[in-house]
């Protein structure tokens, strides 16, 4: 067996003994004065409308901090392509090869899993907006942080109200997206209704290729519920919405997309099919706050329009880092996850406090409902805020047991 | 499951199957003539879906999309065709495929650089807003037209083909394009029209599809994943083999969704999979 000297270059860079290497080999960015920031988003495949916005405001939000500790920041688009194999692979190789460890953004949970726990096992620090409940929850680890809510609190927040605004609907039927996220909210879902006495009248499961969902509302209609509840997210959420509205779903039964991403879906759905709907939200920028106004500045600079969920997410996570940097006055990473554990800061819901026992942002979740067209009062006011909650698991039952 | 609702999912499947049926038929047209494999089917579906949006914007109505879209879109086929795609004729389908597959991520990128990479609402005319009452079933009016357009398409491709002489010529040009030429028609031209048919085609349905499921920049490749999977099924180059490949998999996909959801979307690729095995040319495939 014969080896040539590149393949032998390539097998030190990329074995244990490159990451026990000195920093001089490692950190050369860090020596030029810069600060690698690595966001992890799909921008291709069956959420990559998700994904570009949300890398759309993480880049915004390490545009207007510019610099931290000295160290002008450098944004760097690891593009998964939809596939957690592929984003595990791109931090595998922005860690090894140019030494980053201080990364963010996911486009959904699979592939906030799978990075979380690569970063952990790599020494770096993650801060994601993944909504399933494992992330701060069994797959929890020091290194990891999570901005929305997962989907116990999104579930909590909204399911919990509607039942007790409506103790006479008492039969509910889910359509739920056949992945961790999904399965995720028909769990608590399923929680919630037992421990409210409200019968499940069925679940129809879809897969992340359908587009297509006739056959699964007929399936629901069937059973005469008087709520349908939708665990998805993304693109999946309005296509159910839309078509759920076409086959008359609206004029007996109250629709609920439990997790929606807030002002860029009721775009694509439109005033009428908005109307009458509720929906879970994680940022709405009609609550005025300083951070939220932060938010808004700049993405009225970029867009000339108000900040959507998908924004302010990808701007948040960034950051919850950049904020967890210039308290802890070092880009270590074990002084960034300890200034980061307990820190309050202005986010774009107010003020937010990341929780030390399982690094999940505490903040409010919205229960929404569409409103008339003619009751909008601009070209953004969709719907009304009804409750805005802040529902959590107590940190002793997430689960998370943090190494 | 309730024979009610058996009935329902299998009225339902034959709606799908016939919206698929529009999906797929510019498609098979264009492979049965010219054997060109068009992977720019989806992204012709993308641009006519757009156009619908931009018009009823403007307009206030899809109406007018119904009849710009399909012609711009087949003047975008037809531009295509006389710069690019002619030149790839007498190359292998490797090459086609690659070409057309670079025609589709360009026109993609382009309406994500127009109109951005979110999904946005097309709605359905008013008076096609509501939903019908077919005996103890409801179904959306919208839906219901689209169905019928699908079948009128159907009847109109069938007559055009069997009864008409450019139809002859279209079947004769599909078995030997070179024997046709020598009889002394412009091959060429009827390549160049087919093409412009199939871009037509797939405009229209993608004006028709957008209040079904809106516009986003990537519906070009569900479109033409569905599309691939009916020629296959039904036999690659027939318009009956279109008919029957889109009721077949729009019946499988809505009777699983009920006895098997989780597996619907599965069980479309299974089907094609014993398709093949049981008549590699698909059910009315003739290669």
């Amino acid at each position: 067996m014969t080896i040539d000297r590149r393949a032998l270059l390539r097998g030190i860079a990329t074995s244990p003994v490159a990451l026990a290497a000195p920093p001089f080999l490692r950190h050369v960015s860090a020596q030029s004065g810069t600060l690698d920031i690595a966001a992890v988003y799909s921008l291709s495949g069956t959420f990559a409308n998700v994904g570009t916005m949300l890398n759309d405001g993480s880049r915004w939000a390490v545009e207007k901090y510019d610099s931290v500790l000295g160290k002008k920041l450098n944004y760097l688009l690891l593009d998964d392509r939809g596939d957690p194999g592929e984003a595990v692979r791109k931090v595998q190789e922005v860690m090894t090869e140019r030494g980053v460890k201080h990364i963010i953004g996911c486009t959904n949970s699979a592939i906030a899993l799978a990075v979380q726990k690569e970063v952990y096992a790599r020494g770096g620090i993650y801060v994601q907006e993944a909504g399933a409940d494992e992330s701060t929850g069994k797959d929890c680890n020091k290194s990891n942080f999570r901005w929305p809510v997962a989907s116990y609190s999104a579930v909590n927040a909204t399911v919990r109200p509607l039942i007790e605004k409506f103790p006479d609907a008492k039969k509910w039927y889910t359509i739920t997206g056949q992945y961790v996220f999904g399965d995720s909210l028909l769990t608590n879902c399923k929680e919630v209704f037992k421990e409210k006495g409200v019968q499940h009248v069925g679940n129809s499961y879809h897969s992340l290729a359908d587009r297509e969902y006739s056959g699964y509302i007929a399936t629901a209609l069937a059973a005469n519920p008087d709520v349908l509840a939708i665990c998805n997210f993304g693109n999946q959420t309005v296509d159910v919405i839309r078509q759920a509205i076409s086959f008359g779903v609206k004029r007996k039964t109250k629709i609920l997309a439990i997790w929606s991403t807030g002002l860029d879906q009721y775009q694509a759905l439109g005033p009428d099919n908005c109307e009458g709907v509720y929906f879970g939200c994680n940022f709405w920028h009609g609550v005025d706050t300083p951070g939220g106004r932060v938010v808004a500045d700049v993405v009225k600079g970029k867009t000339g329009n108000v900040p959507n969920y998908l924004h302010a997410c990808g701007y948040a996570v960034a950051q919850v880092l950049l904020e967890g940097l210039i308290k802890a006055g070092t880009t270590d990473v074990p002084a960034v996850i300890k200034a980061l554990e307990g820190m309050t800061y202005e986010g774009p819901t107010g003020t937010e406090m990341v929780r030390p026992e399982d690094h999940q942002v505490i903040k409010d979740y919205y229960l929404m409902f569409g409103k008339a067209k003619s009751a909008m009062k601009d070209k953004n006011d969709y719907a009304e805020i009804l409750a805005a909650t802040k529902a959590f698991l107590p940190p002793e039952k997430t689960g998370c047991k943090m190494t | 499951m309730s024979t009610q609702l058996l009935v329902f999912q299998v009225l339902n499947g034959l709606g799908i199957g016939m919206i698929y049926f529009l999906l797929s038929v510019g498609l098979t047209l264009i492979f049965g003539l010219m054997r060109f494999v068009n992977f720019a089917h989806g992204a012709f579906y993308l641009v006519a879906a757009y156009m619908a949006f931009a018009i009823t914007r403007w307009t206030g109505s899809i109406w007018g999309a119904l009849v710009v879209a399909p012609l711009a879109v087949a003047l975008l086929a037809v531009i295509i065709e006389r710069i690019l795609l002619r030149h790839t004729y007498r190359m292998p389908h490797e090459a086609q495929i690659l070409i057309t597959f670079a025609v589709a991520l360009l026109i993609q990128e382009a309406v994500i650089i127009v109109f951005g990479p979110l999904g946005q609402n097309v709605p359905p005319p008013t008076s096609l807003s509501g939903v019908v009452f077919l005996g103890p079933y409801v179904y959306p009016a919208y839906r219901l037209a689209v169905v019928a357009v699908a079948a009128f398409v159907a009847v109109g491709l069938w007559l055009v083909v069997e009864r008409t002489k450019l139809g002859a010529v279209l079947r004769a040009g599909s078995e030997s394009a070179e024997m046709v030429g020598l009889l002394g028609i412009n091959v060429d031209r009827v390549f160049m029209t087919t093409f412009a048919l199939g871009g037509a085609l797939a405009g229209l349905a993608g004006v028709l599809a957008a209040p079904l499921r809106g516009v986003e920049p990537f519906m070009s490749v569900e479109a033409l994943g569905i599309a691939f999977v009916v020629i296959v099924v039904g036999g690659l180059g027939t318009l009956s083999g279109a008919l029957v490949g889109g009721l077949l998999i729009g019946l499988v996909q809505s009777i699983m969704s009920t006895l098997w959801p989780q597996g619907a979307q599965l069980m479309i690729y299974a089907s094609m999979a014993l398709v093949i095995l049981a008549r590699p040319s698909g059910l009315l495939g003739r290669f």
